[in-house]
């Protein structure tokens, strides 16, 4: 049944192609301007702390295509909307989780942005630049666990703060304040090993860092392998935070939804 | 035939944060934690039985749709007690959520991006029907509804009236043993309306699915639902046949006589006058079998009647009159 929702998310996309095609050639800005500053920063310079500038454009293709193609804005707007015209309504009237429904919908998304943005994204940026292999067999595969996780712990996120929108009445300020969040501590803009280490330390532990950061930087091999698995499992512990703080925020927004009629 | 909702005191109160008017006003509700309370519903109580077709009727903000919500699971009653198939609705959401269709009139449940088709289909995913069945009731829904022609344009795409059917098929399509819809011929046109009342006579009579429909249009009422609820201000002021309502009102309609000069005084013993114009006057029959013909019979040629127009009572009438009579008539 959820995996219909995600085939039907996909298709109502390709129903909107012109939004494929303006989100292609923003995300290919973004990527090709991002290139642009490191390309500056390391001009006569062949590394920094042991980082190359053939590392920060792969950093830059992965952390903003490939981690960036899904926008919370969309999940909240999508949850907003639906609160404050009573739509949500319809859902508690079938038999189905409604937030479980939004994450298929919104993997159906995700793999529409994947075909349609980041790959042919990818291309053309490697193709121009290059882009490195992942540092190992090893380390590829560990990348596609990462990144899975990855949207799981962005799309938890942007659920809570979706959810707390509707007691706060103010889904546009916390929308902002996730993208301000996002861009700094995701480290889609700056990894954190440019991070000033008292920075670092803290940003190291937020669940934000699983978002861009920790996939990328296994993808390069940045990453002690014991290390890896600590993280992982880190990661994991915050997704099953999220997860619960979402599970009691439904609960109660349901419950209100139920008692107060929205 | 067993009761499969029993409404026992049913009562929902909901409780607004108090708004003030002005920009003073809206400071002064940011700190206020006063609440107005709103009573949609006030102490309901009815049961109704499997294969009924009943007719929820008043006027707008009369507690209608907060009905409808309670019966469906999606609000939860304030007082008394609700049962729907033997289960209490909030308690039971999922399970219940099976066992019913819903139709709202003024809320689309169908995928607005996606062909009509594709909605069925999720909709099958979701109430796992068997495939069988799944083709056999589509097969025959269109039929009946003629949507062969848009089954596979997208719900954006669609007219309100092609909507509706769509909306009608998809909530029968899992077997629900119970139909509610809110308000179902809402904006529609006559054909419309008229092709969605042929329709749920027809569920219900052939394939006995009991229907709870409400309403503002008393046309509904008498063409589908034998068995009449109203309600006005949340509280419950008749329950029973249509038929017995008209009588016991003996809903009156309105003459209106238009004569080309004024022809002066005219009192008629079939019909009571209640507004004199001069050239054009306005009666109100009051006895259910007066007919026209008896009326004009009565006036006789000779006065320069130029027009005639007769109304019958619409729903707010229906409900004044009631209002009007009502200690003479309250049940039980």
């Amino acid at each position: 049944m959820y995996a219909a929702f995600a085939a039907n998310a996909f298709q109502t996309r390709l129903a909107y192609r012109n939004q494929a095609w303006s989100s292609f050639f923003g995300q290919l800005i973004q990527v090709f301007a991002r290139i642009a500053i490191w390309m500056a920063v390391y001009a006569g310079v062949a590394s920094v702390d042991g980082i190359t500038l053939a590392d920060m454009i792969t950093y830059a293709i992965l952390a903003t295509a490939v981690m960036g193609v899904w926008d919370h804005a969309l999940l909240m707007r999508d949850l907003d909307v639906a609160i404050k015209t009573g739509d949500v309504a319809v859902f508690l009237l079938k038999p189905l989780h409604y937030p479980l429904y939004l994450f298929a919908a919104h993997c159906g998304n995700l793999a529409f942005n994947t075909l349609a943005v980041v790959l042919p994204v990818t291309l053309i940026i490697g193709v121009t630049y290059g882009i490195q292999p992942p540092a190992s067999a090893m380390h590829g595969a560990s990348f596609l666990g990462f990144w899975a996780l990855s949207f799981a712990i962005y799309f938890l996120l942007a659920m809570t703060c979706g959810l707390l929108a509707f007691w706060l009445m103010t889904a546009h300020s916390l929308e902002w304040f996730l993208t301000g969040i996002m861009a700094l501590f995701s480290g889609s803009i700056l990894p954190l090993w440019f991070f000033p280490p008292a920075l670092a330390a803290v940003a190291q532990y937020l669940p934000f860092a699983w978002v861009a950061y920790y996939p990328t930087a296994v993808y390069l091999g940045k990453l002690e392998p014991a290390e890896t698995g600590l993280i992982l499992a880190i990661g994991l512990g915050w997704a099953a935070v999220l997860a619960a703080g979402v599970g009691l925020l439904w609960s109660r927004a349901r419950h209100r939804i139920v008692v107060q009629g929205g | 035939m067993s009761e499969i909702i029993v409404a026992d005191g049913v009562t929902k109160r909901f409780r607004q944060p108090k708004r003030y008017s002005g920009l003073a006003g809206a400071i002064k509700g940011l700190i206020s934690r006063e609440f107005t309370e709103v009573r949609a519903v006030e102490d309901i109580s009815f049961t109704i039985r499997a294969g009924e077709a009943v007719g929820y009727l008043g006027p707008n903000g009369a507690g209608k749709s907060t009905m409808i919500k309670m019966m469906t699971g999606i609000l939860v009653p304030t007082g008394g007690a609700l049962s729907v198939l033997g289960r209490t609705p909030h308690e039971e959401r999922m399970v219940n959520a099976r066992e019913i269709g819903v139709v709202f009139g003024q809320r689309s449940q169908l995928w607005w991006d996606l062909p009509v088709h594709d909605s069925f289909e999720l909709h099958r995913r979701i109430y796992d029907v068997p495939e069988a069945r799944y083709r056999e009731n589509l097969a025959h829904l269109t039929r009946m509804l003629g949507m062969e022609s848009y089954l596979d344009r997208a719900v954006r795409q669609l007219s309100l009236g092609q909507r509706m059917r769509a909306e009608m098929a998809m909530a029968l399509l899992h077997d629900p043993r119970i139909l509610f819809l809110d308000e179902p011929t809402i904006g529609l046109d006559v054909v419309a309306k008229d092709a969605v009342r042929k329709f749920l006579t027809e569920v219900n009579r052939e394939r006995g699915v009991t229907i709870i429909l409400t309403t503002h249009d008393l046309q509904d009422i008498e063409e589908i639902c034998p068995r009449l609820i109203m309600v006005d201000d949340g509280k419950l002021l008749f329950d029973g046949e249509l038929k017995r309502l008209r009588t016991a009102l003996g809903a009156r309609r309105r003459l209106k006589l238009d004569f080309a000069t004024d022809p002066g005084p005219v009192s008629l013993t079939s019909a009571r006058l209640v507004s004199d114009e001069g050239a054009s006057k306005h009666f109100l029959i009051e006895n259910e079998e007066t007919s026209l013909v008896d009326v004009l019979a009565e006036l006789g040629g000779g006065h320069g009647l130029k027009d005639v127009s007769l109304e019958e009572p619409d729903i707010e009438e229906v409900i004044r009159t009631f209002y009007q009579q009502r200690p003479a008539l309250v049940p039980q």
